[in-house]
């Protein structure tokens, strides 16, 4: 074994730029509009359409030092927190590129460690100024106001950052994909309502300046500008503050509304209003959220009669059943548990519905040679036939037989099973009017046991009459008309029970190619909604946070530090050395490199969504914000006044009648920040890393271009 | 036909140090290792080139272990280094470059090695019963009333360890983790000898750091399923725990070799559940209450136990079996949180090396200054030392005064470059004349500089700069001076901000440096069998 050891970063830093290389992959995925993939592989010929970065790192080759730890990095946001995946991968390309920046400008690698990381720290703090609470939104479900109601309209995709998205629909890459929400919201929307926006063109934002005191101009500006003949701006009840309403910036920096009763009026307390502010424009996934959502709450209620327990949302006990080959509007949500089954089952499945069945669960496979997990067969053992006694049955039809007279003994017509079944044990239990259905999600199973009471066992052997379930129904599930369903030669049946603490969504899609980017998209909105439930709070979003922390890093690399400043002392892990001093020379420098991550953020955030044509477009757009928000002194209150009057008064009253509000867009507070600090802890990660040593490779696996630069020891 | 092919003979290669090859991959191994040394030290990417995991690191654990070296010089001093680690789990860096430093310092001396490891050992015991005596400068005697110290200690280990990726309210979170922790395994009430319990590191990979925590006890991870059934538990007193090593799986452990023939009809996996479930009668009529397996137990038995209330856990793990074996003993579970595989990995050694350091320290309670402030202490006391008084080295050896000039200027610089070794983004390094501590700059100073304002702190954090100091470049020629001995009681006790090395690492890491070097240095000829 010889050992090869490469200096990496000599003269450019090949890691850096690796990681700017393979981030840049995933650009297009940032924000609620999301252009498609095709990914071919060019020796097997096979294509697969991908709008996520954790199907498109599935598809890239990461098999270098570096491309495994960024795979690693959006995996652990993965399987954490099954979102922020995309903006932890732009991230990741933005701030190697500010990394390698500060590298080119002769910053010293601790330097620009210590800083990036203590200025991502403050951004952090910096931001929870625009925490909104959530109260109590389960206390009005009851009311009529369902996320339906709201569809129709067209809800702004990116309010902080939008321009009217007519402009944006006639870009030629949102015209090209079908799948775009975008498009899809358009064509909802009967009226042409356009959405209100924060940030404006350079164009409206000159003629609102001499205008943002006085309301009643600002609607009448507002009203005469051509971008906003058609424009409505709606009323919301909790954004109803008048624009004399400045927030203010108290010396303590939390925020507070000048002249408002309560201080805290920020608050969200209505469940539709959380949904849309989560939905990110993906309109149709988040509407089936809401029914799951509505369907546990009720389950919940039932269940719980007069005992009042909060109510929780317990995403592990939704399940999807995807249905390719089906029109899109016939998914829908339901109470228990929905899945396809072969047609040959049909007769069965008329023969035990209407009636309650007795259930067993098993845990593993329900084959003859199936073994727990942990037995080792012994390969060395023969059986001896006596030659007198000839077998009449092989030992798998003995087994079988076996199953059958325990089925039958416990009156059992049901079984499920988490492994796979045996296709013979199958046919034959068909026959004797028993329905086995195999893979079945282990969350199904345990929802099955809580509701019937049967205790799940590995093997057949063990079954006895306490392992049995009772009372479940089975049932052809006919919600799709049969028409459509026998094209694609399945049948769909719902098992279920009563009280049974389990919703199936079950998702349609006439393109099979969509039917992964369907379930991906319905999952990022449900664990959206169950992040901010469980936080109790979201951000304001829309790009709001992001600005704040492109602003505040400006801020603070514009303030000189005196040398001896201590607070500046405290952002080097090694206090006493002399980069400690030296800290006020670069700060500045590392802080705006970081800030032009943000700011790269923030400009393809609003080329994706339309909002721009271009990404320079964009950068003038927020180097205009920038300055207003440096110029009113505190950029919180600015975004927060801001905010504010998006969503006030401004009325049409030809539409008044329907519409009750355009409700915030919101984003989840923990896993974004955490996305962050992924991204910046990959990138300082990579920086700091001078060479790669490559164990248990001899002089002859590397090709002759590659040992250049490789030392051996 | 079978053929017999001459064996090849041995290759016999003289004054091996001298190869060109063994000299380039000494410094290879040498760059390697110092630029990994300290808190600013820069990463290694340590991997197979076959995929796999990527370890991200520069610590000498994780290093030394993965360099799988050819030639024997380098296996020499890879396995030295490794076993002072295995031992003392801290300074192995330190101990790897002070090793280079002295082969590379010895080398230009062109001193004979019969003469060098003569000296070399003098110079050494020298460094010992200075580290060791009343007077030392650098050494800092714990004060177990206050948790000062021992966290100063703990944090001064978690800062040299950058691939943890940590803040600095997460690296303070930890430290104070780790310190509990470790109290956590000191038994309240011991009689005359103290027996320390042990800490179990729990990996919670993906959560965020500052959810890391300490609890006392073992904890053993279970389906929820599993727990949702044995809940609530309603027994109050202890509970009468078996506890198996052995598989409860049903298999058969060993059928030996051959074939084993049994009659049709005759299942020996039903012979050997029956007799699993009769282990389970037994264990029901000796009223059990907790049945642990470190491997798996069978489900019938499971559903038997579960039946007759007695909660089943199996698949805990061969590592927490002797932590279980001694649950009455002081243990804790320290659940570790990283964002990624890497930093956790990085971090939980970190943690293992934290936690054996306070081990050691409270064995020896006495740390030393870090920083590099103990290594150019060290190098002024021994040239003051060496220059004042070199009668009690001269007359036991007969060496000429020269030779020992020339050794100890090799021994004292090959400490200070370990120091100097901290500083990787081209800094100037200096020491000051009074207390012989360990001081860097920013090397684009103008030549007229007023040092006080341009320096900060020393490297152990103990001095700044305001005092009336001179300051001498390390790399320069300076006469030898008395570094300020006897430290001050207050001066330590106040400062709850300095670096700190583990006493008991640091000196083993000397002695190991030094006795390597000597090795290495003493060898004449290397004999390879070429067959």
């Amino acid at each position: 074994m010889v050992m090869a050891c490469r200096v990496i970063n000599k003269r450019r830093h090949m890691g850096l730029q690796q990681l700017s290389s393979f981030a840049g992959t995933g650009r297009t995925f940032l924000g609620p509009v999301k252009s498609s993939k095709f990914i071919i592989d060019e020796e097997c010929h096979e294509s697969v359409l991908i709008s996520s970065t954790i199907r498109l790192l599935e598809s890239l080759d990461l098999t270098s030092a570096v491309g495994q730890l960024l795979n690693e990095a959006v995996q652990a946001q993965n399987n954490t927190y099954k979102t922020g995946t995309s903006t932890l991968l732009f991230l990741v390309g933005a701030w190697s590129s500010a990394a390698e920046e500060c590298l080119h400008l002769g910053v010293p690698i601790s330097v620009i460690v210590s800083v990036m990381s203590e200025g991502l720290n403050s951004c952090i703090k910096e931001v929870v100024s625009l925490q909104v609470p959530i109260y109590n939104v389960f206390d009005h479900l009851d009311s009529t106001k369902t996320f339906s109601g709201l569809e129709t309209f067209n809800i702004s995709l990116c309010p902080f950052l939008q321009i009217p998205s007519d402009t944006g629909l006639q870009k030629e890459h949102d015209l090209n994909d079908v799948a775009s929400p975008s498009l899809t919201t358009y064509s909802l929307s009967g009226i042409p309502v356009k959405s209100p926006k924060l940030f404006r063109r350079q164009t409206e934002v000159e003629a609102d300046k001499n205008t943002l005191q006085n309301p009643q101009t600002l609607k009448n500006s507002l009203l005469a500008s051509s971008h906003y003949r058609k424009s409505i701006l709606i009323h919301s009840r909790h954004f109803n503050r008048t624009a004399n309403n400045q927030w203010i910036n108290k010396p303590d920096g939390f925020l507070e509304q000048h002249g408002a009763a309560t201080p805290n009026t920020y608050r969200c307390n209505d469940l539709v209003e959380l949904e849309m502010g989560l939905s990110h424009g993906d309109h149709n996934s988040m509407k089936l959220v809401d029914e799951a959502v509505r369907l546990q709450y009720q389950n919940a209620s039932i269940q719980q009669g007069n005992c009042t327990m909060p109510f929780r949302f317990d995403i592990s006990r939704i399940f999807t059943c995807c249905l390719p080959g089906v029109p899109e509007t016939f998914s829908c949500v339901c109470p228990g548990f929905i899945t396809v089954v072969s047609i040959s089952n049909t007769t069965l499945i008329k023969e035990l519905e209407n009636q309650p069945v007795r259930v067993i669960l098993i845990e593993g496979d329900l084959t003859e040679n199936y073994r727990h997990l942990g037995f080792n067969k012994a390969t060395n053992i023969n059986t001896l036939l006596e030659s007198m006694k000839i077998q009449q049955n092989s030992s798998e039809e003995v087994w079988t037989n076996y199953v059958l007279q325990v089925l039958i003994k416990f009156n059992v017509n049901l079984v499920l099973v988490q492994g796979n079944v045996s296709e013979h044990l199958i046919e034959r239990c068909i026959h004797s009017k028993q329905l086995v259905i195999g893979s079945v999600n282990s969350t199904v199973m345990q929802a099955f046991a809580e509701a019937s009471g049967a205790v799940q066992v590995t093997y057949i052997t063990q079954v006895n009459e306490n392992c049995v379930g009772n009372g479940i129904y089975v049932a052809f599930w006919r919600s799709i008309p049969s028409d459509v369903i026998d094209r694609i030669n399945v049948i769909t049946i719902v098992i279920k029970t009563e009280g049974i603490n389990l919703v199936t969504v079950v998702l349609t899609s006439p393109v099979t190619a969509q039917m992964q980017t369907k379930e991906d998209r319905f999952w990022t909105c449900a664990y959206r909604l169950y992040h901010a439930l469980r936080e109790q709070k979201v951000f304001l979003g829309g790009g709001a946070v992001e600005f704040l922390c492109l602003s505040h890093l400006q801020i603070l690399a514009g303030q000189s530090l005196s040398k001896r400043n201590h607070v500046c002392s405290g952002w080097l892990h090694n206090t006493s050395s002399w980069l400690a001093s030296s800290l006020a020379l670069y700060r500045p420098t590392v802080l705006n490199c970081l800030a032009n991550g943000w700011h790269r953020y923030l400009s393809t955030l609003m080329y994706n969504t339309a909002s721009c044509s271009s990404e320079f477009e964009a950068s003038t757009f927020i180097q205009q914000h920038l300055q207003n928000a440096r110029d009113s002194g505190s950029p919180s209150s600015y975004i927060l006044n801001e905010y504010n009057k998006l969503n006030s008064g401004i009325f049409n009253p030809s539409i008044s009648n329907k519409l009750e509000q355009i409700p915030s867009i919101y984003d989840i507070i923990i896993p974004k920040i955490e996305a962050w600090r992924r991204a910046l802890d990959l990138v300082l990660l990579v920086l700091q890393t001078d060479s790669e040593i490559i164990t248990g490779l001899g002089h002859t696996q590397l090709n002759s271009h590659e040992t250049e630069g490789f030392l051996f020891l | 036909m079978s053929r017999l092919e001459a064996k090849k003979p041995s290759l016999c290669k003289s004054e091996p140090l001298t190869s060109e090859r063994v000299r380039a991959t000494l410094c290879v191994l040498k760059g390697i290792l110092t630029s990994s040394y300290g808190p600013s030290g820069r990463l290694k990417q340590v991997h197979s080139g076959f995929g796999g995991c990527v370890c991200t690191t520069s610590q000498s654990s994780a290093l030394l272990s993965n360099l799988p070296v050819t030639h024997p010089i380098l296996k020499i001093l890879t396995t030295s280094m490794q076993n002072h680690v295995s031992c003392f789990r801290d300074c192995g860096l330190f101990t790897a470059i002070l090793c280079c430093n002295l082969i590379e310092n010895v080398q230009r001396t062109g001193l004979t090695p019969t003469t060098v490891t003569k000296l070399n050992q003098h110079l050494l015991s020298l460094c010992t019963s200075y580290l060791k005596s009343e007077s030392c400068g650098c050494r800092i005697l714990v004060d177990f009333s206050s948790p000062q110290t021992l966290l100063c200690l703990v944090r001064s280990i978690v800062t040299s360890k950058p691939a943890c990726m940590l803040t600095r309210e997460e690296r303070d979170h930890l430290s104070a983790l780790i310190l509990r922790a470790f109290l956590l395994t000191i038994p309240e009430n011991t009689k005359d000898r103290l027996i320390l319990g042990n800490s179990i590191i729990v990996p919670l990979k993906g959560q965020r750091v500052l959810d890391s925590s300490v609890l006392p006890g073992i904890l053993i991870e279970m389906s929820e399923i599993q727990l949702m059934k044995i809940l609530p538990i309603k027994k109050s007193e202890a509970f009468k725990v078996a506890l198996f090593c052995a598989s409860l799986s049903g298999d058969f452990s060993d059928t030996g070799e051959g074939t084993m023939v049994v009659t049709y009809g005759v299942s020996l996996e039903n012979a050997v559940l029956e007799q699993l479930l009769s282990l389970g009668r037994q264990l029901v009529s000796d009223h059990v209450d907790l049945v642990v397996c470190q491997k798996v137990i069978h489900p019938s038995l499971k559903q038997f136990l579960s039946m007759h209330r007695v909660i089943a856990i199996d698949r805990v793990g061969v590592a927490l079996m002797e932590p279980l074996s001694k649950v009455t003993a002081t243990i804790c579970s320290l659940l570790l949180c990283n964002r990624n595989d890497t930093a956790w990995d990085e971090l939980k050694l970190t943690c293992q090396t934290a936690l054996h350091v306070l081990q050691l320290t409270i064995k020896e309670p006495c740390v030393l200054l870090g920083g590099g402030c103990t290594e150019t202490h060290l190098a002024a006391y021994i040239r003051h030392k060496t220059c004042n008084e070199p009668e009690s080295i001269l007359k036991d050896d007969g060496c000429t005064q020269t030779e020992l000039q020339l050794s100890t200027e090799a021994f004292c610089s090959a400490l200070e470059s370990v120091a100097g070794s901290l500083e990787h983004d081209g800094g100037e390094v200096l020491t000051d004349m009074k207390y012989g501590h360990f001081w860097s700059a920013h090397a684009e100073a103008p030549s007229i500089v007023n040092w006080p304002d341009l320096l900060s702190r020393c490297g152990c954090g103990l001095y700044n700069s305001q005092e009336e100091l001179h300051w001498s470049f390390l790399k320069s020629t300076r006469h030898p001076f008395v570094p300020q001995t006897y430290l001050p009681h207050e001066a330590t006790g106040s400062a709850d901000n300095l670096t700190l090395d583990c006493f008991t690492a640091k000196l083993s890491g000397l002695q190991v440096a030094v006795e390597t070097a000597n090795l290495i240095l003493d060898l004449s000829y290397v004999i390879e069998d070429k067959n």
